[in-house]
């Protein structure tokens, strides 16, 4: 019976309820979908990161990644890549030739790093054929052929076909000057990539700076399953003497930005929470406060404190258990749906780009945040109901049947 | 009537002093009341008879004195165990109705027997010769907002009466009530203290009442004045 009381009590105020109720669906719902959309917001960030910089994989001489010697290569990478082309697991593979060294032109001169590519497995793992905005990769037909980024080309004052230098270090430590040719301008969505990697051919920089044939200072690899990552560089360091590294070990800033944006989830959770129990607290006192000699006749009658209580308890329950449901499917289908249609911010994509950060965010719900959402809002119902539900036992029957 | 005794009041006196200048509500009332009586506690405001109600009925505690019933000292019980003596012990029938408005006259009916974990065969049986005794065997679907005034206190007998308590206590059980309303009350109230042998006792300042007890306590100033059987 108290749970029949209980559940026909909250209809009493109908608008009370449905506006508590309305309350908690708006809230939920927006709390589901600023989930989602800071959980997209990472995920573009490491999918940028691991698109154009990282890989899920990468294997090294493990001396390399110390000063980026020359002579401290992969000496069977081609080897290496053919294997794991062969492995079900990877979804691309592909090996590079790294070089610091400087760009230079007539006008200017800037620090880089030169990746020799090897073209085609190279656009399976970065996409950067998609990326090139005029003229064409290096062609494999001819010596000496670069591309370069928008804005290297900006601060080198170069445009297609003009000439500029590179200046290396080689195997026998001497410095390697060479006239490339620029063949092609690319634009990623990140400043800092594009600032810092212009892109050969491999074989021109093996020759170049004396590399031996077939080896390779870094091998890239990107598997069908980003969260086989661990196992499989677990698997590649067992079976290799190089060193294999996830991008979560390449570039540790994206476990901070992971567990800064979970932070602020926690924060936003939290900040919704309270206002919830507050919105709750208030709406349960009210019921309490207008009821107070009904709840001395019931304790009159033989009602416990115990029943009283729990009948508090449920009535504030029920009201989280018709808001929160509708307020989870609402905030789970919008997220869904953004999801696939993705949210334009290309308004702010000059901001993103300093952050390697693409302007299409698409929301994302981790496993178990809805049941997060789900047991934290019930959670709060109950600490919610706990003041008005003593507030309601404090009551001394005779007091309470005197209220008019 | 039997001569067994159900509430023995033993000089109690009750004093508020919750305005911080107190106020001596009862001043060493003593009374027993046998099964089966009819008896009105009478008097004007202020006399102290809800007072000695709230005390007969376990909702307040005498400062002084003592009250027994059913041979149980009820003063000296902690309010748990008084919650759970007048779940078992007492019906109340407040001047107000005070029906659960969210139940259905049958619910309402029912409540108590629920609390005191009835079965459910016995307590639709209960609940169902209860609202026809009351006369209102075909409006147990009817939540109180859709019964009248006289229909809803007839729903509060019915509820205080269905458990079989040892007695009902009524606290102005006709002030709200018309003419009608309240003969047709006083006619099932005594009608089921005869077919029940029911004790019922009544604070009431109401003629109509009065004129239907057997018995009339009169206080006044928180003292027993007269004590009459008719």
């Amino acid at each position: 019976m108290v749970p029949i009381i209980a559940w026909r009590n909250i209809w009493r105020s109908r608008t009370r309820s449905l506006v508590v109720i309305g309350s908690i669906v708006i809230g939920i719902w927006a709390l589901i979908f600023l989930l989602g959309f800071m959980q997209g917001q990472v995920d573009n960030y490491v999918s940028g990161i691991i698109e154009s910089e990282t890989s899920h994989l990468q294997m090294h001489n493990a001396q390399f990644e110390d000063d980026f010697d020359v002579k401290l290569t992969i000496d069977n990478a081609s080897k290496i890549v053919e294997d794991l082309e062969s492995d079900p697991g990877v979804h691309a593979v592909t090996s590079r030739i790294l070089l610091n060294g400087m760009i230079s032109s007539s006008a200017a001169a800037n620090g880089i790093m030169v990746k020799g590519i090897d073209l085609e497995r190279e656009d399976s793992v970065t996409h950067i054929l998609a990326k090139i905005m005029e003229g064409a990769a290096p062609d494999t037909s001819k010596r000496n052929q670069i591309l370069v980024s928008e804005r290297i080309a900006e601060k080198l004052k170069v445009k297609l076909r003009s000439k500029v230098v590179l200046t290396f270090q080689n195997t026998d430590a001497d410095i390697t000057t060479a006239a490339f040719r620029v063949s092609g301008i690319y634009k990623t969505h990140s400043k800092l990539h594009d600032e810092l990697y212009v892109f050969a051919n491999k074989k021109d920089l093996v020759r170049l700076a004396g590399v031996p044939p077939g080896s390779a200072h870094e091998i890239a690899i990107l598997l069908r399953e980003i969260d086989h990552s661990d196992a499989f560089a677990e698997n590649l360091n067992e079976t290799y003497p190089w060193k294999a590294e996830t991008y979560k070990q390449i570039s540790p800033d994206l476990e901070l930005f992971s567990s800064q944006i979970k932070l602020n989830l926690i924060i936003m959770t939290t900040i919704f929470m309270l206002a919830l129990i507050f919105g709750i607290i208030n709406t349960m006192l009210m019921a309490v406060l207008e009821r107070v000699r009904e709840l001395g006749m019931l304790m009159a009658v033989g009602m416990n404190r115990v029943r009283v209580f729990f009948m508090i308890v449920l009535e504030t329950l029920y009201i989280a258990l018709v808001g929160a449901p509708i307020g989870i499917i609402l905030g789970y289908f919008t997220t869904k749906y953004l999801n696939r249609v993705g949210i334009n911010l290309s308004a702010w994509s000059s901001a993103l780009e300093e952050f390697g950060m693409k302007d299409i965010v698409r929301p994302s719900l981790e496993s178990g945040t809805i049941l997060t959402v789900a047991i934290a809002v019930l959670i709060t119902a109950v600490l919610a109901s706990i003041y008005p539900a003593i507030k309601a036992i404090r009551l001394r029957p005779v007091q309470a049947l005197r209220k008019l | 009537m039997t001569e067994e005794i159900v509430i023995k009041v033993s000089d109690v006196h009750k004093t508020y002093d919750e305005t911080k200048v107190p106020v001596k509500a009862l001043r060493g009332v003593t009374l027993d009341i046998k099964k089966g009586e009819f008896t009105a506690i009478v008097g004007p405001s202020g006399s102290g008879k809800t007072t000695l109600l709230n005390i007969i009925g376990g909702l307040d505690r005498p400062t002084t004195g003592s009250v027994v019933v059913n041979g149980m000292d009820i003063s000296t019980l902690s309010d748990n165990q008084l919650i759970d003596f007048r779940k078992t012990n007492i019906g109340f029938v407040f001047q107000s109705y005070n029906l659960i408005p969210v139940l259905t006259a049958r619910e309402n009916v029912e409540f108590v027997m629920l609390l005191q974990k009835v079965d459910k065969a016995k307590r639709d049986a209960r609940t169902k010769e209860m609202l026809q005794a009351v006369g209102l065997g075909d409006r147990m679907h009817n939540k109180p907002t859709e019964l009248s005034g006289g229909q809803q206190q007839r729903v509060a007998v019915a509820r205080a009466l269905a458990p079989k308590p040892s007695f009902i206590l009524a606290d102005e059980p006709t002030a709200n009530l018309d003419s009608s309303s309240t003969a047709n009350l006083l006619d099932i109230m005594a009608q089921l203290n005869q077919e029940e042998g029911m004790t019922f006792v009544f604070s009431t300042h109401d003629q109509r009442v009065i004129d239907r007890a057997r018995r009339v306590v009169t206080i006044e100033d928180g003292k027993v004045l007269k004590d009459e059987w008719r």
